[in-house]
C-alpha cells in the first residue's frame, strides 16, 4: 500500500536531513506506529506519505514513495483525498465549517460528490466514531476526544484506504483516547484500512499496533514487530522496562502477554507497599469552591488542601472541571464563593508581582511566555523582572538540561527543551507553590524523565508545594504522592497516589495492571520488591 | 428542534428595514426597526460565536451616536433655534468660511445630530443583527458556486476572530502571572504571531489534504430550500418596509 524508496528529505534553509535513506514498505490492513524522540521527523513522515511535504511545506524529496500506485511527487495530495486521510495534532485548527454534518460533507463537496452518495457516507461515518446523536452539535462544543473521532469521521467519509495520525490521544485522558484506539483497531481489523500513527504515549498504543518503525536521532530508521524494535531503544512503554529490569527474556507489549511471563514474580516477591509520605505544612486551603462560565459550573464546593512538600497530582475526564480549578488557584479565573487561601492569607489579598514570586505557573502552551531570540536572554530577562542575582535563571535551566545551547532560538527548541526552559523562568524565585497545566503532552521518555527528577528535587529539597493537572497516569504513579480525582467539578477522590490509581482500572498504570493484585504502580515498586529479598 | 430559516432570509428582512430607515429618515422609523430587530434576535438566539454580533453592534452604534453628538455640539454649521446652552467660541481665519468652533448651541442642532447619528446606528445595528441570525457558515452554502472559494476566505478570515482574541487573553494572562507586571504589545505579539500561523497552516493542509479547490465545482450537502414560512417573514419585512418609507 505504501512503499518508501531511499527516501530522504532536507526542509530549505536547513543543514541537516529530516529523514535519511529511508526504504519499507507498509501492506493493506496493516497498523503501523512511528515512533523517535520530539523532533526527529515523526510528523515530516507522515506528511509524506499524503504529498504535504513537499507539495506544501516545501524542502527537497530524494526518493521515491508509492501510495496506492501513485508517486507523491507527481501526485498533489488535493488528488490524493480520496486515498489518504490525515487527522492532525490539533483537530480543532483543522476543521473548516461549524456544524458536525457539515464538516463531514466538505471533503465530498469539494469533490463534488453527489448528494445521496453524500448522505450514505455521512451517516456511515457517524455510526463508525459514535458521534450519530451529535450531528447537529456546534463543534466548538464538544468535547476533546469527540473532536478527535470527529477529525476521524472526516477522514474516514472520504473512504480512505490509508490513514494518518499524528498524536492522536495526546490530548486525550485515559478514557477517551481507550475509545479512539477502538475505533482505530476495529478500521482495520473490518475494512483492511492503512493506519499510520505517531504517538509518544507508547504505552497508550504498543498493544494495538502490528509494526513500529523507529526513527533514530541520527536519522537512521529501523521497522520492525514490536517486540524487535522495542529491544533497540531506550523509548519504551513501563511494561517493557519492566522486563527489561527484571532481566526476563521475553519482551511482552501487552498487559496479558506481560501477566503470563511475570506470573511467578507475582506470587513469590514478598510484599512491599511504597512508604506513605510525610505530609508537611499546610500551604493551600480549598474551602467550598464553587466557579464557572456563564451559565455553567464547571466546580462545585471543592475543598482541598495543599501541603509544603508535597506532589499531589489532579486528574479526571477531559472537562471535569481541572483547567477551571488550576486557574483559580493561580488567581486567573475568578470564583463565585468558596475561599482560597494561602498560607493563611485570602489569595485575593496577594499583590500580583508577590502573588508571581510565591506561586509558580507553568500554563499549557509554556511558548506562551518566551518572546525573546535567544534562551539566555529569556533567562536574562527573568533574572531581572524576579530580582534575582544574574545568572540564576540559566544555572536552573543547566542544571534541567545540562546539553542546551545558550544561544538558540526559543521556537526551535524541542516541546521538552522549551518546557524546560520555562520551567527554569519559573523556578528561580523559589515558588512555594507550583502549579502545572498538562505538562507532559507532547513530551517524549527522556523529556518526562527530566521533568520527573525536577519535580521531585523541588519537593523533596525546597518543600516546594506541587500541584499538576495531567491526563498522564504513568507520570503520576512515578512522581505524585497524592492523587486528586474530579468528575462533573466535583471531587470524587483525594488519597494517596497508590489508593487511587489502584481503585480505578481506567486510570490505573501498566505496571499496576501486569502486577495486580500486588499494590505496585512503577518499575520502581517492583525493583524495590525484588531487591529486598535479594530472590529473582 | 426547530427547523432552521434559510440563511438569507433574515438578510433580506433586515436590509430592507435598513434601506427603509434611510429613505424615510424618521426616528420612530428607525427605533421601531431597531426595537423589531432586537425582538428577532431574541427569538432566534445561537449559540456560535457570530452570535453576539447584535450585542457588538449595538456598542459600536452607541459609541457612534455620541461621537456624532458631540461633533455636533463643538463642530457645525450654526442653526437658529432656541439657544439651550453657549460654548466659548474659536475664531477661525476667513478663508474657513461656514465652518464654527463652538458658539451657541441650539436645541435644533443638537436633535438634527442625534438624528443623523441614530439613523446610521440602526443600519449598523440591523446588520449586526442579520449577522447574528445567520452563522456565516450557513450563509456560505447558499452563496452561489462561482464565489464558493473566495468567499470560504472571507468566512475563514472572520472566524478566526473569536479565536484571536481568546488567545491573547490567554497570553497576557499567563505572562501575567509569571511576572506580575503588565505585558507589553511585543511580549503578547510574538507568541500570538507563532500560534495564528501555526494555525492557519494547520487549517491550509487539512483543506488540501481534503481535496478542497479540486474540482471546479462542488455538489451540496442538505441544500437549503426556501420554505413557505421564509417567504411569509420576508413578505412581512418587506410591508413594514414600504409601510415605513410611505409614512
Amino acid at each position: 500500500m505504501i512503499t518508501f524508496s531511499r527516501v530522504s528529505l532536507i526542509y530549505p534553509h536547513s543543514t541537516t536531513t529530516v529523514i535519511e535513506d529511508l526504504s519499507f514498505e507498509i501492506q493493506e490492513g496493516e497498523m503501523v506506529l512511528v515512533m523517535g524522540h520530539t523532533g526527529s521527523g515523526k510528523s515530516s513522515l507522515l506528511r509524506l506519505i499524503n504529498g504535504l511535504v513537499p507539495h506544501h511545506t516545501g524542502g527537497i524529496l530524494g526518493g521515491e514513495i508509492i501510495v496506492d500506485g501513485k508517486s507523491t511527487r507527481t501526485t498533489k495530495p488535493g488528488e490524493l483525498a480520496g486515498v489518504v486521510g490525515i487527522v492532525g495534532q490539533n483537530p480543532i485548527d483543522t476543521f473548516v465549517t461549524d456544524v458536525v454534518e457539515d464538516e463531514l460533507a466538505f471533503g465530498m463537496e469539494s469533490l463534488n460528490f453527489p448528494e445521496d452518495v453524500m448522505r450514505k457516507r455521512i451517516e456511515e461515518a457517524l455510526d463508525q466514531v459514535g458521534l450519530a446523536p451529535l450531528r447537529q452539535r456546534t463543534i466548538a462544543t464538544l468535547s476533546g476526544g469527540e473532536q478527535q473521532r470527529l477529525a476521524i469521521a472526516c477522514a474516514l467519509v472520504m473512504h480512505p484506504k490509508v490513514l494518518l495520525l499524528d498524536e492522536p490521544t495526546s490530548a486525550l485522558d485515559p478514557i477517551a483516547s481507550e475509545e479512539i484506539l477502538a475505533i482505530l483497531h476495529r478500521l482495520v481489523h473490518d475494512l483492511s484500512v492503512t493506519v499510520v500513527l505517531a504517538e509518544h504515549r507508547l504505552e497508550r498504543v504498543i498493544g494495538y499496533v502490528d509494526r513500529i518503525l523507529l526513527i533514530e536521532a541520527d536519522g537512521k530508521s529501523s521497522i520492525g514487530i514490536p517486540s524487535e524494535i522495542l529491544t533497540l531503544t531506550d523509548l519504551v512503554p513501563p511494561i517493557v522496562r519492566l522486563t527489561r529490569e527484571l532481566e526476563l527474556a521475553d519482551v511482552g507489549t501487552s498487559t496479558r502477554e506481560v501477566r503470563r511471563i511475570t506470573e511467578d514474580l507475582r506470587n513469590n516477591l514478598p510484599e512491599y507497599e511504597r512508604p506513605r509520605p510525610q505530609q508537611g505544612e499546610q500551604l493551600v486551603e480549598i474551602s467550598r469552591l464553587t466557579a464557572g462560565y456563564e451559565g455553567f459550573t464547571a466546580l462545585k464546593k471543592i475543598d482541598l488542601l495543599l501541603h509544603r512538600g508535597e506532589i499531589t497530582a489532579l486528574m479526571g475526564r477531559n472537562g471535569a472541571g481541572k483547567s477551571t480549578l488550576i486557574k483559580s488557584i493561580v488567581g486567573l479565573h475568578k470564583s463565585e464563593s468558596g475561599a482560597i487561601e494561602f498560607s493563611g492569607l485570602p489569595i485575593q489579598s496577594l499583590k500580583p508581582q508577590e502573588r508571581s514570586r510565591r506561586i509558580g505557573y507553568i500554563p499549557q502552551e509554556p511558548g506562551d511566555l518566551l518572546y525573546l531570540t535567544t534562551v539566555a536572554d529569556e533567562c536574562a530577562r527573568a533574572d531581572k523582572d524576579n530580582d534575582v542575582p544574574a545568572g540564576t535563571a540559566l544555572s536552573f535551566l543547566k542544571r534541567i538540561v545540562p546539553t542546551i545551547s545558550e544561544s538558540s532560538h526559543p521556537r526551535e527548541l524541542s516541546e521538552g527543551q522549551r518546557l524546560a526552559l520555562v520551567l527554569a523562568i519559573v523556578i528561580s524565585t523559589s515558588p512555594e507553590l507550583l502549579v502545572l497545566d498538562e505538562p507532559t503532552r507532547g513530551l517524549d521518555y527522556e523529556a518526562k524523565s527530566f521533568l520527573m527528577r525536577e519535580l521531585h528535587r523541588l519537593a523533596r529539597e525546597e518543600s516546594t508545594s506541587i500541584f499538576m493537572a495531567t491526563h498522564d497516569v504513568e507520570i503520576v504513579a512515578e512522581v505524585a504522592d497524592r492523587t486528586v480525582f474530579l468528575a462533573d467539578g466535583e471531587k470524587v477522590a483525594d488519597g494517596s497516589t497508590l489508593d487511587v490509581l489502584l481503585a480505578s482500572p481506567a486510570f490505573a498504570p501498566q505496571v499496576a495492571k501486569v502486577m495486580s493484585p500486588r499494590r505496585w504502580l512503577t518499575v520502581g515498586d517492583v525493583l524495590i520488591a525484588s531487591e529486598s529479598t535479594g530472590a529473582l | 428542534m426547530k427547523k432552521p430559516f434559510h440563511p438569507l432570509t433574515f438578510w433580506a428582512i433586515f436590509t430592507a428595514l435598513a434601506v427603509a430607515v434611510v429613505i424615510s429618515d424618521s426616528v420612530v422609523c428607525a427605533a421601531l426597526a431597531l426595537g423589531g430587530a432586537g425582538f428577532i434576535v431574541l427569538l432566534n438566539k445561537q449559540d456560535g460565536p457570530w452570535s453576539k454580533s447584535f450585542q457588538w453592534s449595538l456598542v459600536a452604534g452607541i459609541y457612534l451616536l455620541s461621537i456624532r453628538a458631540i461633533t455636533g455640539i463643538i463642530i457645525g454649521v450654526p442653526r437658529p433655534g432656541k439657544t439651550l446652552f453657549e460654548i466659548p467660541r474659536i475664531h477661525l481665519p476667513t478663508w474657513l468660511p461656514g465652518i464654527r468652533i463652538g458658539g451657541p448651541v441650539t436645541w435644533e442642532r443638537l436633535s438634527s445630530s442625534l438624528h443623523e447619528g441614530l439613523i446610521i446606528a440602526t443600519v449598523i445595528a440591523l446588520f449586526g443583527a442579520a449577522n447574528s441570525v445567520t452563522s456565516p457558515h450557513k450563509l456560505l452554502r447558499v452563496l452561489p458556486s462561482r464565489i464558493y472559494q473566495l468567499a470560504v476566505t472571507m468566512v475563514i478570515a472572520t472566524s478566526v476572530f473569536p479565536q484571536l482574541i481568546s488567545s491573547i487573553s490567554r497570553i497576557r494572562s499567563a505572562q501575567f502571572i509569571r511576572s506580575g507586571k503588565k505585558p507589553t504589545i511585543t511580549s503578547v505579539a510574538l507568541p500570538l504571531l507563532e500560534e495564528s500561523l501555526g494555525r492557519a497552516v494547520n487549517l491550509a493542509e487539512s483543506m488540501e489534504a481534503r481535496g478542497f479547490g479540486q474540482s471546479s465545482q462542488q455538489s451540496r450537502y442538505r441544500p437549503i430550500h426556501y420554505s413557505p414560512r421564509d417567504l411569509a417573514y420576508i413578505i412581512c419585512g418587506l410591508a413594514t418596509s414600504i409601510v415605513m418609507v410611505a409614512l
